[in-house]
């Protein structure tokens, strides 16, 4: 049952390279802003539609909510202006292999430093050595571009 | 093109960050109620961007072919499939399946040159790349999988919000 699920979300995350591969070409075409409104636009349309058919959803009371969580929002268009920009120079691989440098580091310190209110941890030596072989990655990929 | 990885580094970091935060608004209100508040400011902020830093281009999203329209369904998809199948699998190996999946197909569409993108010869250096992400995967499971260790967090609903 499990290998099914793995399964599944390998499938998943081919989707997400999907997602970047396009979104590469159609920012050339259309413009880096109108791709990204795209993605959002999309997407904000149909998860409206999913959260009518979900059980035990549609939360209400928003204004609950502390406003600094609502930041998260603004950091979302970011990354998919530069996932629009990088594809094109950087390839498809490279672009995820830098994203994934970026991502790996930043939850190693938000977790080292307790950034946004998580639970301090201590170093964590095989997340560093992760973080190593993946900035080798990244020094290898970029060497292969060069030649 | 350093600058640009710099760039796409910097957006790994945005993300991460975003994922730290909407993970905690997510224990609150749902992962569907966070992304729908996460895409509808992203949509907000980007329609603001575009009506004041847009230049105009001769080719609109309505004159393109509509299979370039897609990428917000695979994010969706992506989602919903670690939804349903974190529970189950784990954390740990939900973030490994994704990064694995997300490599062989960045590989692929690079070596094939898919859907537009400009062809990149597959060479020694980026298997060796390649298989450095592999000895990083291993790491980051073997850290992930302790069970003491509620870090998961990090990477896993990073990868969840790689959705946007």
């Amino acid at each position: 049952m499990s290998i099914l699920f793995i399964g599944l979300i390998v499938a998943a995350g081919m989707g997400l390279s999907f997602e970047a591969g396009l979104l590469g070409p159609l920012g050339q075409q259309v413009g880096h802003l109108w791709a990204t409104l795209s993605i959002f636009g999309v997407g904000t349309s149909l998860l409206w539609m999913i959260r009518h058919f979900i059980p035990n959803g549609k939360y209400t009371n928003w204004n609950a909510i502390p406003k600094w969580q609502l930041i998260g929002g603004l950091l979302g268009p970011v990354y998919v202006v530069a996932l629009t920009l990088a594809t094109p120079v950087l390839g498809v691989a490279m672009t995820m292999v830098c994203v994934l440098l970026g991502q790996v580091g930043k939850s190693f310190a938000i977790d080292y430093f307790g950034w946004f209110n998580t639970p301090k941890q201590p170093t964590n030596l095989l997340r560093l050595l992760g973080l190593v072989f993946i900035f080798l990655a990244l020094c290898f990929v970029y060497i292969g571009a060069q030649q | 093109m350093i600058l640009i990885v710099l760039l796409a580094i910097a957006s790994g970091m945005a993300l991460s960050a975003q994922a730290a935060i909407n993970g905690q608004l997510g224990a609150k209100v749902g992962v569907i109620e966070s992304s729908l508040l996460t895409f509808s400011m992203g949509t907000v902020i980007t329609g603001l961007l575009i009506f004041f830093f847009e230049p105009a281009h001769d080719a609109t999203l309505l004159s393109v072919p509509k299979w370039q329209l897609a990428g917000a369904l695979f994010g969706i998809v992506y989602m919903m499939v670690m939804v349903a199948a974190v529970p189950r699998v784990g954390v740990a190996i939900a973030t490994i399946a994704t990064i694995l999946g997300q490599m062989l197909m960045s590989l692929v569409i690079d070596t094939q040159g898919w859907l537009g993108n400009s062809p990149i010869e597959l060479n020694y250096w980026r298997v060796a790349a390649m298989v450095c992400i592999a000895a990083a995967l291993v790491c980051i499971y073997l850290a992930n999988r302790k069970p003491e260790h509620i870090s998961t967090r990090g990477t896993a609903e990073d990868a969840a919000d790689t959705a946007h």
